[in-house]
């Protein structure tokens, strides 16, 4: 069945066909919630509450862009209310980072190179949490979940000139949160 | 081209936004420029450490864990409820108003115009210079005219138009 119907028939209250919407985009949607909250129990509640808001809303819901969009718009918000009353939280993981180098050392065995790749990608991730949750959601959907312009633009509700003014000042916000961890390396650089 | 304008086409070239010129510019100013060459490796080392290989699942039994609480939700949803009942009630009692207006207008007869002391004896079949016929028919001339300006100045006052 065709996405189109199976929307018209869950605002017709059709349980059925809304538990396909919510098969097809289960994954999606929880991995938005996850990129943002870092922790999969967080994440598959704020995802549940999404659908729900979803199911709730979905009789004004017009067809005035995709259904995917309009659901990881709920998504997306629905999460970065959660940030927001969270925000106190992300402060204290910035103290937890600073053993953690970025450089990348020559003489390692694979094995030690993929164990610094993972903390280094923790680690990168756990700075991310630290800047505005603006800032974190653009990255997230671009940078993370691989969305492109046009989609952040409908998703956000912003134009393609703020996606890409914001996703220029979110990566160097999170550069310069980093700087101190890439000075290591040796380059006596401008930030 | 300045480090600052650089930095701006280093973050677009990672979406691949540069226009077939401005790849070239920023390539010529990377190789003269070892800051900015360094500047583009950090980007890329956060923007690889960003990138997911694994995406976790969500928790098992999803749809049956979500199923009950669309239930409970559905019971509490004031726009469900305004829908099932306000919406229908909206068009009943619009339809009422006008049933109510139609009958006040059918059966309430309207006020009658109130006629002026001739307009009532002409209604009447009655001659409305019966009076003036009286005085006209007076004898003395003297007294014919002083009534009939006593007459007419009362008219004008209830009236408001000038009588000889």
């Amino acid at each position: 069945m065709q996405e189109k119907e199976l929307v018209r028939l869950s605002k017709e209250g059709n349980k059925e066909a809304f538990a396909s919407l919510v098969k097809k985009y289960k994954t999606k949607v929880f991995n938005l919630a996850w990129s943002l909250t870092r922790d999969r129990e967080t994440a598959d509640d704020l995802a549940q509450e999404a659908f729900i808001k979803a199911y709730v809303a979905l009789p004004k819901f017009q067809f005035k862009s995709e259904f995917g969009t309009w659901l990881y718009r709920i998504t997306v918000n629905h999460t970065r209310d959660f940030l927001r009353k969270k925000s106190k939280m992300s402060k204290i993981l910035v103290e937890k980072m600073k053993e953690m180098p970025l450089v990348q050392e020559n003489e390692m065995t694979k094995k030690e190179k993929e164990l610094i790749s993972e903390q280094r990608r923790k680690f990168v991730r756990q700075c991310l949490q630290t800047i505005p949750e603006k800032y974190q959601v653009i990255i997230s959907l671009r940078d993370i979940q691989g969305f492109s312009y046009e989609e952040i633009t409908n998703i956000l509700k912003i134009s393609p000139g703020t996606v890409d003014s914001r996703l220029h000042r979110a990566r160097k916000m999170l550069r310069k949160k980093l700087a101190p961890f890439f000075i290591q390396k040796g380059g006596n650089h401008e930030m | 081209m300045k480090c600052k304008k650089v930095e701006r086409f280093l973050l677009r070239s990672f979406d691949e936004l540069l226009k077939e010129e401005e790849k070239n510019e920023l390539k010529k100013h990377l190789e003269s420029c070892p800051l900015c060459q360094t500047k583009r490796e950090e980007y890329q080392t956060i923007l690889d450490a960003l990138k997911e290989k694994d995406f976790p699942e969500p928790k098992p039994y999803f749809w049956e864990r979500l199923q009950p609480k669309l239930k409970e939700r559905k019971k509490y949803d004031p726009w469900s409820l305004w829908k099932q009942w306000a919406l229908r009630a909206i068009p009943a009692s619009m339809l009422l108003v006008i049933l109510l207006a139609t009958a006040i207008m059918l059966f309430i007869p309207p006020q009658k115009e109130k006629l002026s002391d001739s307009g009532d004896l002409l209604l009447r079949n009655l001659d409305p210079l019966q009076e003036t016929t009286i005085l006209l028919e007076e004898e003395k001339v003297e007294d014919k005219n002083m009534m009939l300006i006593f007459v007419a100045m009362e008219e004008k006052n209830s009236t408001g138009r000038y009588l000889p």
